[in-house]
């Protein structure tokens, strides 16, 4: 029988969020007060300090959805979900070796930052407003996830929730800015860190786990009575091509997001940033293995009890078991951190929003404004991009909110291989970039079921609309388009005469710390072949037969 | 080997040792899709394995990308410093931005 799972003291709920709002203005105004500069606004001076930035990469990359929507996942998928989510950790120290600190060098605001440098005006609005459309899913996402977090927890109905709850959060991300997302994001890593591992262990122990006490990897004792009573926990499931289409479409996706790179920009030095990388890798490497084991508990928990959790219910797992083993206290504090977990993600969407709607379009379409013009301009964009979210989420277009994940595979497409190929290949040029994002975009949508549900490639409905099949075939295209249209265009004198290519190399040599240009460096033609060559192989294997 | 040919080197290896470290399920899948029948910590080996490798695995690889970029920023530094006391050579010329 269903059942309805709500917390049974709701005030200790609202006292508990009320405290943590407060918490989270306080700070962000604290941080905040001495900002000036769009330098302040969107990379906190460049100022943010290993451990804080550590935790912010981790809380801001881990969103709602790793409190609520994995574990409903591997309720569903089982094993398979685990082996997807275990990848995302590559995120922060993929765009740190591969251009994290060569931007952060430039001293770039947002990826479409330096695609502006790199590429020139028009590949700059082409690659932000993509990049819009992709933060704008991710924000619509945790928008909606935190109201129906107040609505189905705490009994506020949704519109009211998402009105007051969404204003509030847009008010103390406005008013804070990078500094205040910096530090809130931290203090929300430790809150979700607490909350989540802490009464997962009491959940474990209740369970029978002798390994309570260390909850990532400690129940491994339970494993022979998960295999009595769910035989198939364990087994892949899918084959070797759907593990595969994991790299191109959510790796090189967490490559793509703008909002995870704007951390690595506000390090305070470039060794900051790769001591920060560390402290992501443990405290985030924490967090994901403990979801891992909600997931065991919520399948373990739903076969050996024969409690039915309904699809509806599904995203609630981790409140449901703490409902069940834990104190109303404890449920509260859990709801408190899933919600915290859903704004730093949103915090950090809505600075790239901004970011990215100030800087890599106005500015660029406006050249001459004033520093303290541009500035206004931002927390008006910021501001502005969280009323859009809000609008959005009373009555949301299903193709922004059907999945996050989605996002990932388009920002694979039209962010990553324009960032990664303009940092390490001299030819990369403008034409080549337009035509990637603009040709590889276009295809990903097209092969997604959400614009036309009858051409997909694999089939497979949960494969297609994670954009798992799109991204096989639209990543690598866009990596060969870049490098061939780059080549050919470079080679034709009429289209390479309006490429400033000393300006480019130069550009390119100093992001990578040098004070020379060096014809020989970065100019491996041989390499973004070998690149292309693989690409197309992996494009004709993604419209083969799944 | 010049600093240019190491931080090409360890930027492509390490990018391949970390895709290799949050994907080891994908060797599984390719090399003993039904498994290995063996266990550690209680669990399947092919379950447990990708977890560890995609949080220890991932942790130790950002440890040596950390001291690896920072061994890189004072090579090129060095190279630097060489060149500014040394003429330009063929093919090469000061940045003026």
């Amino acid at each position: 029988m269903e059942q309805n799972w709500q917390l049974n003291n709701t005030t200790i709920g609202i006292v508990f969020l009320v405290i943590s709002f407060v918490a989270f203005y306080f700070i962000g105004w604290y941080s905040n007060r001495a900002s000036k500069s769009t330098q302040d606004l969107y990379i906190a001076g460049g100022s943010i300090g290993a451990l804080a930035n550590g935790l912010g990469m981790a809380s801001t990359y881990m969103s709602l959805a790793t409190f609520l929507g994995v574990t409903a996942l591997i309720l569903k998928l089982q094993a398979p979900f685990v082996f997807m989510w275990i990848q995302f950790i590559l995120a922060i120290p993929l765009i740190t070796i591969l251009f994290g600190t060569s931007l952060r060098r430039m001293g770039a605001f947002t990826p479409a930052h330096f695609v502006r440098e790199r590429y020139g005006n028009k590949a700059a609005i082409v690659a932000a407003l993509w990049m819009i459309l992709i933060m704008l899913m991710y924000a619509l996402g945790q928008m909606i996830g935190i109201a129906k977090t107040f609505e189905t927890l705490l009994g506020i109905p949704y519109a009211y929730g998402l009105a007051f709850g969404g204003l509030i959060i847009v008010g103390y991300i406005t008013i804070g800015g990078m500094y205040g997302a910096s530090y809130n994001a931290a203090l929300q890593m430790v809150i979700m860190g607490i909350v989540f591992v802490i009464p997962l262990g009491a959940i474990m122990k209740a369970l029978g786990s002798a390994g309570w006490w260390f909850p990532p990897l400690g129940y491994g004792d339970m494993v022979s009575a998960m295999r009595e009573v769910a035989p198939n926990f364990f087994d892949f499931k899918y084959s070797a091509k759907w593990y595969f289409a994991l790299i191109p479409s959510l790796t090189l996706g967490g490559i793509g997001l703008p909002h995870l790179a704007m951390r690595v920009f506000t390090a305070s030095s470039l060794r900051s940033a790769r001591r920060a990388m560390v402290w992501y890798a443990l405290i985030l490497g924490m967090v994901f293995s403990a979801t891992y084991t909600m997931g065991f508990a919520g399948v373990f928990f739903s076969s050996t009890t024969g409690t039915v959790i309904g699809p509806t219910d599904a995203d609630k797992i981790t409140i449901i078991l703490n409902l069940i083993y834990n104190p109303d206290w404890v449920s509260a504090l859990v709801i408190a951190g899933a919600i915290a977990a859903g704004l730093s993600t949103l915090n950090g969407n809505l600075l790239g929003i901004g970011a990215l709607v100030a800087q890599d379009i106005i500015s660029t379409l406006r050249p001459n404004l004033r520093e303290e013009t541009k500035v206004k301009i931002g927390y008006l964009a910021i501001g502005s991009a969280g009323i859009v979210s809000i609008l959005l989420a009373f009555k949301p277009p299903a193709f922004l909110v059907v999945s996050i994940l989605w996002a990932f595979g388009l920002a694979a497409t039209v962010s990553a291989p324009l960032v990664i190929m303009g940092v390490w290949w001299k030819e990369a040029n403008r034409y080549g970039a337009i035509s990637a994002a603009t040709i590889g975009g276009l295809v990903y949508l097209l092969v997604s079921p959400y614009i036309a549900p009858n051409i997909v490639l694999s089939g497979d409905a949960l494969t297609d609309s994670l954009g798992l099949s799109g991204a096989l075939l639209a990543a690598p295209l866009s990596f060969i388009v870049l490098i061939l249209v780059s080549y050919v265009t470079n080679r034709m004198p009429s289209l390479a005469a309006h490429i400033p290519i000393d300006k480019n190399n130069e550009l390119i040599e100093r992001i990578h710390g040098w004070n020379t240009v060096n014809a020989e460096r970065y100019a491996s033609n041989g390499g973004a072949f070998i690149i292309a060559g693989l690409c197309g192989i992996i494009a004709i294997w993604s419209i083969m037969p799944w | 080997m010049t600093a240019y040919k190491k931080e090409v080197y360890f930027t492509i290896i390490l990018t391949i040792l970390f895709l290799i470290s949050g994907h080891t399920g994908l060797l599984f899948v390719i090399f003993a899709p039904d498994g290995v029948g063996a266990t550690f910590l209680g669990f399947p080996i092919h379950f447990i394995i990708p977890v560890i490798m995609g949080w220890f695995g991932v942790l130790i690889l950002t440890i040596i990308a950390g001291y690896m970029g920072n061994y890189l920023d004072e090579e090129i530094e060095k190279e630097n410093a060489m060149t500014s006391d040394t003429p330009v050579s063929e093919g090469e010329k000061p940045i003026s931005l």
